[in-house]
C-alpha cells in the first residue's frame, strides 16, 4: 500500500515574503479583552469578598463595647487598642484574601484561555495568519498575568484607604506567586482539556486534600504528591507577605516554578498538538 | 485556481484542516513549497474562509478586522488603509460598528472573506465561500474572486456548487470518501460532438414540433423539455429541423454540465468501489 503524499507547490519569486503577526500591537487587544471578559468579574468578586471581610472586621472594631479591657490596659488607650485590634485583624484578612484572590483571579484569566477558543472554532482565523499557537497564547498568559498584578496593587491602595496601607513589593511577589502556581497549572489544563476550569478546581481540591494528608508521610509513593501544586506551602507565603515579615523564599520560588513548568508544558503541548478536536 | 468538490462528508473540510495544520494526517506527509503545513501557516500566512464563520460574537466587524490585520502582520502604516479597502470591497461600511453577533449569516460570510483578504496572501483557500450569500453578493463574490487570480497565486475553492467551480476553477478535484476520485481540468472543456449526454430545450412557440422532432423528448416544466442521450450533432440537426417548422426557441444547454457529469460518474465510481471492498 502506497503511502499517501500531498504537496502544494508555489513557485519561488511567487512566495510572499516571510512575516510574522504583530503580537506587541495585539496585546493592546489582549488587555482590552482581559479588562471586559476577565478583570471585570475578578474584580466583582474580590470587591464582594473584600467588603464582606472589611465590614465584619470594621464593626468588630467600632462596635459600642469598646475593646476588651486587658486590650486598653495593653495598649494604654481605646483608641491606640481599637488600632491594634484592626492590625492584628487584617493581618489574617490580608493573608486570607490573598490566597482565595490568587486563586479565583487564575481560574477567571485562565478559563477557556485556550480551550474556548478550540471549541467554539475561533482558533481557524486566528491561526491561518502568520502566528503560532504557542507564541499568541503565550502573550495572552502574560498579559493575563500583568494585568491581574495591576488589579492586585489597585485592590492593595484601596484597601489602604479603608483599612491600613498593604501594598508592598513582598505582597505583590507573594500574589503572583500564588496566582502563577494556578495560572500555569489552569493554562496546560485549558492545553489539554476542553474542561479546563473544571478540571483545575478539581486539581488544586484534590492537591489541598492530599498534601494535608501525605504531606509528611514517609511512604516512597508521597514523592508523587510532587507532581500536585505546592499548596501546602501557600499559607507561609501569604502569611510573610500579610505580617510584612521576609519572604519565604523557599516557598515562593516552589509555587512560581511549579506555575512556570506548567505554563512551559503547556506551550510545548500547543506546540504539537493539533488544534482541530475532531 | 483549483477547485475542490465532493458530496458531504467527503473530505473537502478535513482536507483543508490537513493543509493548514489543524489536523494531522494519520498516514503520510503534507508540505506546502517543502514545509509542513504549520510551519508554511506560521511563515507566510494563508488566506483562509473557513465553512463555518467562527468569530467571538462580541467584537465589532472593524475591530475584528483591525485585530487580524495585526495578527496577518500588515505594516501598521498599512494597516488602516488595508481594513477600510476590505471593508469597502464587500460592502460592509453601513455594518462596520455592529457586533459580530449583530449580522446576518450572508453579512457574517462577507466578514469572514474580509478577513481572508486582507493581506496579499500566496496562498487563499476558501471552504464554501458563498454558502449563505444572496444571488448579488455570490456574482460579487466571483468578480472578487476572479480579480484576485494571479499566475503566481494559489486559490482553493472548496464548494458543493459545481456551478460556481466550473465558472471559477481551471481544475477541480473530486473527492469521494476521502480519497482523490479523478481531476478535471476545466480549461479544457470535452468538445467532443460524438459523446452523449442530455440537453434542455425551452420554446416559446411550437412546442408540438419539438415532440415531433423528438418523439422521447421528456416535459420537465412548462414549455420545457429534457432530451436524453444524444450527441451534440444529433442535437443541432434536430433544432435544425425546428427551427425550419418555424418553432421559436429560448433555450438549449446540456442538462448537466461537463464538471457534474464527471462528478456524478467519479461518485458513482466510488460508491461501487466502497461496496466492494
Amino acid at each position: 500500500m502506497t503511502t499517501p503524499e500531498l504537496t502544494v507547490n508555489i513557485s519561488e519569486p511567487a512566495l510572499a515574503p516571510r512575516r510574522s503577526a504583530r503580537l506587541g500591537s495585539y496585546a493592546l487587544w489582549q488587555v482590552r479583552d482581559y479588562a471586559l471578559n476577565r478583570g471585570a468579574p475578578t474584580l466583582i468578586v474580590a470587591l464582594l469578598f473584600g467588603y464582606l471581610g472589611v465590614s465584619a472586621m470594621l464593626a468588630m472594631v467600632n462596635s459600642p463595647a469598646g475593646p476588651p479591657a486587658n486590650l486598653v490596659h495593653h495598649y494604654g488607650s481605646i483608641d491606640a487598642a481599637r488600632i491594634a485590634m484592626l492590625h492584628n485583624s487584617s493581618m489574617g484578612f490580608v493573608a486570607t484574601f490573598i490566597g482565595t484572590f490568587a486563586f479565583l483571579g487564575a481560574l477567571i484569566g485562565m478559563n477557556g484561555v485556550v480551550s474556548n477558543d478550540r471549541k467554539l472554532g475561533f482558533y481557524r482565523f486566528l491561526f491561518a495568519k502568520p502566528v503560532a499557537p504557542s507564541a499568541y497564547y503565550g502573550a495572552e498568559f502574560a498579559v493575563n498575568g500583568i494585568c491581574f498584578l495591576v488589579l492586585a496593587a489597585m485592590l492593595a491602595v484601596l484597601y489602604g484607604a479603608i483599612v491600613e496601607p498593604v501594598l508592598t513589593l513582598p505582597l505583590l511577589i507573594a500574589i503572583a506567586a500564588g496566582y502563577l502556581c494556578y495560572a500555569g497549572l489552569g493554562f496546560a489544563l485549558s492545553a489539554i482539556s476542553r474542561w479546563d476550569w473544571l478540571s483545575l478546581v478539581a486539581v488544586v481540591g484534590a492537591a489541598d486534600l492530599l498534601w494535608k494528608l501525605y504531606g509528611n508521610s514517609t511512604n516512597p509513593l508521597a514523592v508523587l504528591l510532587r507532581l500536585l501544586p505546592p499548596l501546602h506551602r501557600t499559607e507561609e507565603v501569604y502569611a510573610a507577605a500579610a505580617h510584612a515579615v521576609a519572604l519565604p523564599w523557599q516557598s515562593v520560588l516552589w509555587l512560581a516554578g511549579y506555575g512556570a513548568v506548567a505554563f512551559v508544558v503547556g506551550l510545548a503541548i500547543l506546540r504539537h498538538r493539533r488544534l482541530a478536536f475532531n | 485556481m483549483f477547485g475542490l468538490a465532493g458530496p458531504n462528508g467527503a473530505g473537502k473540510s478535513t482536507l483543508i484542516a490537513l493543509l493548514l495544520g489543524f489536523l494531522g494526517p494519520t498516514a503520510g506527509t503534507v508540505r506546502i513549497h517543502g514545509l509542513a503545513p504549520r510551519r508554511f501557516v506560521e511563515h507566510h500566512g494563508v488566506g483562509y474562509l473557513s465553512e463555518l464563520v467562527n468569530i467571538p460574537p462580541t467584537w465589532r466587524v472593524h475591530q475584528a478586522l483591525r485585530r487580524y490585520a495585526l495578527l496577518a502582520g500588515v505594516p501598521a502604516g498599512q494597516l488602516h488603509s488595508r481594513v477600510a479597502r476590505s471593508i469597502a470591497m464587500l460592502g460592509l461600511e453601513e455594518h462596520r460598528t455592529k457586533r459580530v453577533r449583530q449580522l446576518s449569516k450572508g453579512n457574517l460570510q462577507r466578514l469572514g472573506l474580509a478577513q481572508a483578504l486582507l493581506h496579499d496572501e500566496s496562498v487563499i483557500v476558501l471552504d464554501e465561500p458563498t454558502h449563505g450569500l444572496d444571488p448579488v453578493w455570490t456574482q460579487r463574490f466571483r468578480d472578487i474572486v476572479q480579480e484576485l487570480r494571479r499566475p503566481e497565486r494559489i486559490i482553493l475553492i472548496a464548494s458543493h456548487n459545481l456551478d460556481e467551480l466550473a465558472r471559477l476553477a481551471d481544475r477541480v478535484a473530486i473527492l469521494d470518501h476521502g480519497r482523490l476520485q479523478r481531476i478535471v481540468d476545466m480549461r479544457g472543456a470535452d468538445p467532443s460532438t460524438r459523446k452523449r449526454a442530455a440537453y434542455r430545450l425551452a420554446v416559446a412557440r411550437g412546442a408540438r414540433e419539438v415532440l415531433a422532432v423528438f418523439p422521447d423528448a421528456r416535459l420537465i416544466a412548462r414549455d420545457e423539455y429534457e432530451l436524453a442521450d444524444r450527441t451534440l450533432e444529433e442535437v443541432n440537426a434536430g433544432v435544425a429541423e425546428l427551427l425550419r417548422r418555424g418553432t421559436l426557441l429560448t433555450a438549449l444547454h446540456p442538462a448537466h454540465s461537463a464538471l457534474e457529469t464527471q462528478f456524478r460518474e467519479a461518485v458513482a465510481g466510488s460508491a461501487m468501489a466502497q461496496e466492494a471492498s
